[in-house]
């Protein structure tokens, strides 16, 4: 076991004092004794609880909801229905599922409510309670009567595409681009055909990824408390700022009005840079109660509730030269967005490749089932799994070892993509030979005597980095103490921690020198908020930028007297002009497939990966570990599967999702080579969601590898190895 | 911030009170000096709310000894978070499966989520408030701070407890040990190397205080 990551500099890397240390959390005593104060642990005085009841229907109008009984309950407070909650819930549907801004909110037709009606998936909210405790308010909600006139229902994304499924929406079941057309996405480069034209090999195959939950172990909560017309919310969400002004746009009020706090997160993992519609739910019945609510979700409720990683199927048609050049990849992609559109849909994989003819065509549709939305790397993990596969089976088909192959074919620095720095070439060397790749890998697959078979596997990754606007406050006091205020909430790599080393190594003081101010929109300015592996890069370079300025003003004025304080604001929004600036990696697996029973063990499992100069090793590495065990759950165990006789969900819990426990996750050998390009604070790149985006696509290769079967459809489970070689 | 464990909600009616603070005496005064507790009205329900069967229990929660009226239907995990306003105790799924809300209870682990408050009359619960003594953190929660095991942080005291009992059942565990005693314990992070080293690290060192006589 390592107990810090192997690191390898670049020229381009000169060492720096905290900058690179393996830092302990500077909150982790809070985290280990019961103090970090997450959303469900703050309790307000005279507070009410609130359930939701949701719809048991996959597709029905509501007729009549009789709240009578409910009401006559002794201590219930306040109820809310489609009926008097009528806020639309911007970020919940939003017209090519693109990030969410003011003017998409105004042509946006298919509009997603706090309450709607229809309602378009089981799960769906009806009503919310608030009641003086949480067992009077879930049996408020057992007391609510709904009349519905049941609908068909569509749950698979290809029936969603027949002429003669069932509607969700008046224009039809493909979710609307940004200029609410009804079209599939189409983006080309040269002429397919061409290209098929010109290969000597043509390889086709169908692919499916499945729907995973993200699963955060915090459950939704939200505290909703008005004071006057101002109105606070304690909610679980990865960017304060984001989530702040989405509340003020829902309900129509100035954003001076609303106060965001999140503190501390229980796990993000996607789409919660923005409000939820649990936040409008709970504003309006503390609102309508004339009391703080707190509504707190059950699991089942998450499950249920709130979204996972789009499921996809995925048509590849790949053209290939006898020498193993490519000439032509197609793809035709039909994602499940469920009823309404929070993302794009999209699946990454193709720009991974230099080849001169492509083609992708993307249907994104609607279904009845639990919304989809971003999920760690939104669009990779279900692209690169596809994709990788196929280019694996190429490479044998074509009697090349597959490190060859992806280093023949895989996208350079060059005339097509001008990179800010590229060393995707060296991760690949680096882990083949830290994993002793020609050793463990079989150039003939599932070869070898015995029921265990073991088999190796490889792939990559270029992933983006992009630089943008963030801010950051930083002040000094008379006694040189420092406070920097980040609009940060720590959802689990350690932002605060990272902001702390780079203040402080900026301002040349110790880390105790910096306080940290974070969490709460009434005391800290913009971030561009936890999504997106991008906090560290546009925070970071904030914090760099407000600390230059506040050096500076120190230089020229002094340090401030008596109660006095001087103070840095910065909001860079730097660019970076006509290059592509990309993070990079590779893995490398090996398996013991038990060909008796279906299960995979991992014996070895290596990660390189250059995300720039790392601010902090320790908690960089808990991120890439972190990552490869999520992409775990999602290669082998992971799938939202539904009744498809009822529309209903089957699992709503941990114990049928199956996500990996302490005996499913190997350690994972993990190297970063470390390189400053020139953006960024100090060089640094995405790492948060780099280490899950190529692991499903990795295991698979290595259980090709070992029983010389390809697996074509997430999860890769026991019932599915077995069933390939029967 | 206005989310300390405050005073109490709300009043009990008088008679409650009355009954609860004559009976509630002795232990009063040891959970008094617990910071930021008082006794009288900790399990106090807001006005309004039904009437439901109660039960008296007395328990030892993190050293002191407790005198507490519950409502039957409280789950343990609801007694100490919302009405002793232990919070560290997380609820992750309310049916067993995550054990983010694990205590331990006579020395055993229990999920609180999935054992009754009166089950626990008679009982000494620790949770993860328990384990720092007079300000320091224990060594286990220490080697978890070093070795980066919380990442959210909400699985943490669910695998501090379990882990505790480990290493009190088996005070230096291999890594296999370790994942194999913390199974019940989810952690969506997927930070379970990690967490393996913090507590292998913590066995480690407290069998190097134990050959060199030193105490902890």
């Amino acid at each position: 076991m390592q107990d810090n990551p192997r690191r390898i500099a670049t020229s381009s890397v000169s060492p720096m004092k905290a900058i690179g240390q393996p830092t302990p959390r500077i909150d982790a005593a809070d985290r280990v004794s019961g103090r970090a104060t997450y959303t469900r642990d703050v309790y307000l005085d005279g507070m009410l609880y609130a359930q939701v009841l949701r719809s048991p229907h996959p597709h029905a109008r509501i007729r009549s909801i009789d709240l009578s009984r409910a009401k006559a309950l002794p201590g219930v407070k306040a109820i809310v229905t489609h009926e008097n909650c009528n806020y639309v819930w911007g970020a919940g549907s939003i017209a090519g599922g693109v990030q969410y801004n003011d003017d998409l909110k105004k042509i946006t037709k298919q509009r997603r409510y706090a309450f709607n009606n229809p309602v378009r998936y089981v799960g769906e909210p009806v009503a919310a309670v608030a009641a003086v405790d949480r067992h009077v308010a879930e049996e408020a909600v057992r007391l609510i009567t709904v009349d519905y006139e049941v609908l068909p229902f569509v749950l698979d994304q290809e029936e969603a595409l027949k002429p003669d499924a069932p509607k969700l929406w008046p224009e039809g079941n493909i979710s609307l681009t940004a200029r609410n057309e009804a079209a599939p996405t189409v983006s080309k480069r040269g002429d397919v055909e061409q290209g098929f034209r010109e290969a000597d090999h043509v390889f086709e195959e169908r692919y499916s990824t499945a729907m995973c939950h993200n699963a955060q172990m915090e459950p939704r909560s939200v505290v909703a408390h008005w004071e006057g017309d101002k109105l606070t919310v304690y909610t679980p969400t990865g960017g304060i700022a984001n989530c702040h002004h989405d509340i003020a746009r829902d309900l129509g009020i100035p954003d001076e009005k609303v106060r965001v706090i999140c503190h501390y997160m229980g796990g993000n993992f996607g789409n919660k840079n923005q409000n939820q519609d649990t936040d409008l739910i709970t504003a309006i019945l503390a609102k309508e109660a004339g009391a703080p609510v707190k509504l707190e979700f059950s699991r089942k409720d998450d499950f249920i509730g709130m979204h996972g990683r789009w499921p996809t199927v995925q048509y590849y048609k790949v053209g290939v030269k006898n020498d193993g050049s490519l000439t032509a990849i197609q793809l035709r992609t039909v994602s499940n967005m469920g009823p309404y559109r929070k993302n794009n849909g999209g699946v990454a994989g193709i720009e991974l490749y230099e080849c001169p003819h492509t083609e992708s065509t993307l249907f994104p549709m609607y279904t009845n089932r639990t919304t989809s939305a971003n999920y760690r790397g939104p669009n990779d993990p279900q692209g690169y799994y596809p994709i990788q596969s196929l280019m694996d089976d190429v490479a044998y088909a074509v009697k090349m070892d597959p490190v060859d192959f992806i280093l023949k074919n895989m996208v350079k620095d060059g005339p097509r993509t001008r990179f800010t720095n590229y060393t995707l070439d060296e991760c690949i060397r680096k882990g083949a030979e830290l994993f002793e790749w020609k050793k463990r890998w079989k150039p003939v697959a599932g070869s070898g005597d015995g029921p265990i078979k073991r088999g190796a596997g490889v792939a990559f990754m270029s992933f983006r980095s992009g630089v943008g606007n963030s801010s950051a406050v930083l002040t000094v006091d008379a006694r040189g103490q420092y406070t920097l205020y980040v609009g940060v909430t720590d959802v689990g790599p350690g932002a605060k921690t990272t902001m702390n080393i780079i203040a402080a190594d900026e301002l040349g003081v110790p880390l105790s020198q910096v306080k940290v101010v974070w969490g709460d929109t009434d005391t800290c300015p913009y971030s561009v908020g936890e999504s997106g592996s991008r906090t560290t890069i546009m925070t970071g370079e904030a914090v760099v930028t407000a600390a230059r300025d506040l050096k500076k003003q120190i230089a020229e004025k002094g340090l401030p007297t008596g109660t006095g304080l001087l103070k840095a604001s910065a909001s860079p929004n730097p660019r970076v002009e006509g290059k592509t600036r990309n993070c990079f990696g590779a893995h490398f697996v090996e398996v013991e497939v038990d060909t008796e029973l279906g299960g995979v063990r991992f014996l070895k499992y290596v990660a390189v990966h250059e995300s720039g100069r790392i601010m902090n090793p320790l908690t960089a590495t808990s991120q890439i570990k972190g990552g490869v065990g999520m992409g775990i759950g999602m290669a082998l165990h992971e799938d939202l599967i539904y009744d498809r006789r009822t529309g209903i969900p089957l699992v709503t819990g941990y114990y049928f999702d199956r996500i990996p426990t302490h005996l499913d996750v190997p350690d994972v050998d993990v190297t970063f080579i470390e390189a400053d390009d020139g953006y960024g604070p100090y060089g640094a790149k995405s790492v948060g969601e780099s280490g899950m985006i190529q692991t499903p696509a990795v295991i698979s290769n290595a259980i090709y590898n070992a029983i010389g079967k390809r697996i074509k459809d997430l999860p890769i489970t026991r019932a599915r190895i077995l069933g390939a070689l029967a | 911030m206005s989310t300390d464990p405050e005073k109490p909600t709300e009043q009990e009616s008088d008679v409650t009170r009355r009954e609860f603070l004559g009976t509630a005496g002795a232990a009063l005064v040891v959970a008094a000096a617990v910071p930021g507790v008082a006794v009288e009205g900790q399990t106090a329900r807001p006005a309004g709310t039904p009437s439901r069967p109660r039960t008296q229990i007395r328990l030892t929660v993190n050293g002191a000894q407790r005198r507490l009226e519950v409502d039957d239907h409280w789950t343990l995990a609801e007694m100490l978070r919302d009405h002793l306003r232990l919070t560290g105790t997380k609820l992750g799924c309310e049916r067993g499966e995550c054990g983010a809300c694990t205590v331990i209870l006579d020395g055993k682990t229990v999920y609180s989520c999935s054992y009754l408050a009166v089950w626990a009359d008679g009982k000494s619960v620790t949770t993860v408030e328990g384990l720092a003594k007079n300000g320091a953190l224990d060594p286990l929660q220490q080697a978890f701070v070093v070795h980066d095991a919380p990442q959210c942080g909400f699985c943490t005291s669910g695998q501090l407890m379990s882990a505790k009992a480990l290493l009190s059942a088996n005070p230096a565990p291999t890594v296999a040990e370790v994942h194999a005693a913390l199974a019940g314990n989810l952690c969506r992070c997927s930070n379970y190397s990690r967490i393996a080293e913090a507590v292998v690290a913590a066995g480690a060192a407290g069998a190097t205080r134990r050959t060199s006589g030193g105490g902890q």
